[in-house]
C-alpha cells in the first residue's frame, strides 16, 4: 500500500499562489472571440466617443477648462477604462455573487489560500488584463492624434494615479461583492452602483462639466478618485499644485476601504451559506 | 505533525449540533410590509447532537433521507461551517479554527458543485490548483499521471469546463480533489446524476483510492448500489441524530425484517394457517406468507419472525412442493430505516 502522508506543512512553492492571477485573463485570451469582441467594443466606443465630443467642441475652444483635444483624450480614456475594468471577472463567472448562486463558494475555503487572498490575487491580474488594454488603446490613439501625448512631466504622477485608481475601483467593487454573504442577491445594488460610480467618476461625462455642487459632492466620495483624477492628470486638467493632494485622498480611500472591507470578510467568511443543499 | 496509525481515529466528530437561524416571512402583503419591520426569527436544528469517528483508511458512507443532516456534517467536518456546538477534529485539526492547514489534508467533492473554472480547459484549472496548493511540479505531473491512467482524463482534459458531460466534469473535480496528495477525503454524493458506467468508473476509483493508495473516505450518498459494494461501515442520520452507527447487516437486522416466502402447496385444503405468519396472497395452491408481526416464542427486534423460523414453520406445517423467498432489498431496508422515527442509537 503506498504511504499516504496525513499532515504536512511542507511548502516548496511558497511563491506558487501569485500565479493565480492568471486566471482571468487566460479565460479571456482562451474563450474562442472575447478579445476580438472587446476590440470591436472598444473600438466602436473609441470611435463614438471621439465623434460627440468633436461635434460639442465644433463651436467652441474651451469649455470647463478643457480644450477639445483634451475633451477628447478624457472621453476615450475613460471609455477605455470603463469598459475593460469591469466585465472580465463577471464574464467568467467568479464573483463571490455568482459563486454564492452556483453554491461553489464553498470552494474558496477549502484551499490552502485564504477567499481574502485568492481574490485579491485574482483581481491583481485582472487588472493588470485592464492596463494591457489601456496600453494597446494609447499605442493606438497617441500615434494616430486621437488623443494627446502625456506630458512627460505628468507621467509619474499619472500612473501612481491610476494604480491607485484600480486599487480604489477593486476595493468598492469588493464591498458590493461581499455583501452577497448577507443579501445573498444583490444584481439591482450592483446595477444602481454601477450606474452611480460611472457617473460619478467621470464615466459618462468628465467631472469638469458638471455643475460645482455636483463636483463637491463628488469629492466626498471615492468614486471620481477611480478614474477622474488619474485622467485629468494625464489630460493636464488638474494643477499641479492640487495634485499631491488628489493622490493623498485616493491612498487614504485605498486604506479605508481596506480596511473595511478586512472587516467585511472576516463576518463573512463565518457565515458561509450554501445555497442548495 | 500528528502521526496515527492504520484504523486509529482520524475524523472525530463529537457531540456536534448546527442550529441555523433564518427570517421567515409572513403571508400576504402586509406580512411582507410586517416582515420587513419586524422579521421572524426561526431556528432549525440541522443536526442534533451527532458523535461518530472514521479511521485511517476507512470508508464510511454516511448515510440519511433528503434533509436529514448529511451535507450539512460534511460541511462542518471540512471546516466551512461552524458548529454551533460539539467539536470536530480532522487530522488532529479544528478544521473551521484552521481552515488553511487543514486544506491540505483533505480532498472534497460536493454533488455537481465543480472547483473548476468554467471558462478554462480542464487541465489549466488542475494547474491553478497545482499551484493554489504548492505542489511540486514533478509531484504534480506523477500525480496527474497517476489520475489520468485511472479516470481518463487526458480524453477531455483540454476541453474547456463548460463544455465537459457531467461525467467528465466529476472526473475532473475527483482528480482536482487528490492532486495535493490529501489523507482524506469527503465525498458529498459524487456520482449523483451519473450513468451506469461512469458510476461504476468512480466507484473502482474510490476503492482504489482506499485499497492501494490508504486514503480514509467519507461518503454520502443515495445509491445504494454504491453503499453495498463500497462502505464497510454506515453511519445513518435521521432528522439531524444518528441512528446507527455500523456494519450493513446492523442495519439491516434492525430496519430489514420484512420478508416475503411463496409456497406451492402439495395438499391445498380450504383452510392454510401457521403461527406468527399471515397470508398475504392466495391463489389456488400458491400461498404466499409473511410475519405477522406478532411472535411470542422468537420476536426479533422488531416483532417479527425471522425468515428461516418462518420457512420451518411453514415446512413443519405443510407439504409443499416449491418455495420462493423474498427478502427486502437495501433500498427496502434504507426506506425502513428512513421512515422509522425513533432516533435510537444503535451501538
Amino acid at each position: 500500500m503506498s504511504h499516504v502522508r496525513q499532515v504536512s506543512d511542507r511548502r516548496t512553492r511558497p511563491w506558487a499562489p501569485l500565479l493565480v492571477a492568471r486566471v482571468t485573463p487566460l479565460g479571456e485570451v482562451l474563450a474562442g472571440g472575447r478579445v476580438a469582441t472587446k476590440a470591436a467594443r472598444l473600438a466602436v466606443g473609441i470611435f463614438l466617443s471621439v465623434a460627440l465630443w468633436r461635434a460639442l467642441y465644433a463651436t467652441t475652444t474651451t469649455e470647463a477648462g478643457l480644450d477639445r483635444e483634451q475633451a477628447v483624450t478624457y472621453a476615450v480614456l475613460a471609455t477605455v477604462l470603463v469598459a475593460t475594468r469591469v466585465s472580465a471577472t463577471w464574464i467568467n463567472g467568479d464573483t463571490v455573487l455568482q459563486r454564492m448562486q452556483q453554491g461553489t463558494i464553498i470552494f474558496w475555503f477549502l484551499r490552502p489560500m485564504s477567499a481574502r487572498r485568492y481574490y485579491f490575487v485574482r483581481g491583481v491580474g485582472e487588472l493588470g488584463y485592464a492596463q494591457v488594454w489601456l496600453l494597446v488603446a494609447l499605442l493606438v490613439c497617441v500615434p494616430s492624434g486621437v488623443v494627446l501625448a502625456p506630458d512627460p512631466g505628468s507621467v509619474p504622477a499619472f500612473v501612481v494615479s491610476l494604480v491607485l485608481g484600480h486599487a480604489i475601483f477593486y476595493e468598492l467593487g469588493l464591498v458590493l461583492d461581499l455583501l452577497c454573504f448577507w443579501t445573498v442577491v444583490n444584481m439591482s445594488a450592483v446595477q444602481i452602483v454601477f450606474f452611480v460610480q460611472t457617473l460619478l467618476s467621470g464615466g459618462f461625462a468628465p467631472l469638469w462639466f458638471f455643475p460645482g455642487w455636483f463636483r463637491t459632492l463628488s469629492l466626498l466620495l471615492p468614486f471620481q478618485g477611480t478614474l477622474n483624477v488619474p485622467v485629468s492628470i494625464y489630460v493636464g486638467r488638474l494643477p499641479t499644485s492640487q495634485i499631491a493632494g488628489s493622490l493623498l485622498v485616493q491612498l487614504g480611500w485605498v486604506v479605508a476601504l481596506c480596511l473595511f472591507n478586512r472587516w467585511l470578510w472576516e463576518r463573512a467568511s463565518r457565515r458561509v451559506t450554501v445555497q442548495g443543499g | 505533525m500528528t502521526r496515527l496509525g492504520p484504523g486509529d481515529p482520524i475524523v472525530t466528530a463529537s457531540h456536534l449540533t448546527k442550529v441555523f437561524h433564518t427570517t421567515t416571512r409572513r403571508p400576504g402583503r402586509w406580512g411582507a410590509l410586517t416582515s420587513l419591520v419586524a422579521p421572524r426569527r426561526v431556528s432549525k436544528t440541522a443536526v442534533n447532537d451527532v458523535s461518530f469517528s472514521v479511521g485511517r483508511g476507512e470508508l464510511v458512507a454516511l448515510l440519511g433521507p433528503n434533509g436529514a443532516g448529511k451535507s450539512t456534517t460534511i460541511k462542518m467536518l471540512t471546516g466551512i461551517l461552524q458548529p454551533t456546538s460539539g467539536s470536530v477534529t480532522v487530522a488532529g485539526i479544528d478544521p473551521h479554527r484552521n481552515r488553511e492547514r487543514n486544506a491540505r489534508n483533505i480532498g472534497a467533492i460536493f454533488g455537481q458543485r465543480t472547483q473548476l473554472w468554467w471558462d478554462l480547459p480542464a487541465r489549466e484549472s488542475l494547474a491553478i490548483l497545482r499551484d493554489i496548493f504548492e505542489i511540486d511540479p514533478s509531484d504534480y505531473r506523477r500525480r496527474l499521471g497517476e489520475l489520468d491512467e485511472l479516470l481518463d482524463l487526458s480524453a477531455f482534459w483540454d476541453s474547456r469546463v463548460r463544455h465537459l458531460s457531467l461525467g467528465q466534469r466529476v472526473r475532473c473535480d475527483l482528480a482536482a480533489s487528490l492532486l495535493h496528495d490529501p489523507g482524506i477525503v469527503f465525498l458529498d454524493e459524487p456520482t449523483i446524476g451519473m450513468d451506469v458506467v461512469v458510476k461504476e468508473q468512480v466507484r473502482e476509483f474510490l476503492r482504489h483510492q482506499v485499497q492501494e493508495r490508504g486514503r480514509t473516505v467519507l461518503l454520502t450518498t443515495h445509491d445504494m448500489t454504491e453503499v453495498a459494494r463500497l462502505a464497510e461501515r454506515v453511519v445513518l442520520v435521521n432528522h439531524g441524530q444518528l441512528v446507527v452507527d455500523g456494519t450493513l447487516d446492523d442495519i439491516k437486522r434492525r430496519f430489514g425484517g420484512s420478508w416475503q416466502v411463496r409456497v406451492t402447496l402439495a395438499e391445498p385444503g380450504p383452510e392454510v394457517e401457521v403461527e406468527g405468519l399471515r397470508v398475504v396472497r392466495r391463489d389456488g395452491p400458491v400461498v404466499t406468507f409473511g410475519p405477522d408481526g406478532t411472535d411470542p416464542d422468537r420476536p426479533d427486534p422488531n416483532g417479527t419472525v425471522r425468515l428461516e423460523e418462518g420457512l420451518r414453520r411453514i415446512v413443519e406445517r405443510h407439504r409443499i412442493t416449491g418455495v420462493a423467498i423474498e427478502e427486502d432489498d437495501l433500498e427496502d431496508v434504507m426506506r425502513q430505516a428512513y421512515l422509522h422515527r425513533d432516533a435510537g442509537t444503535v451501538p
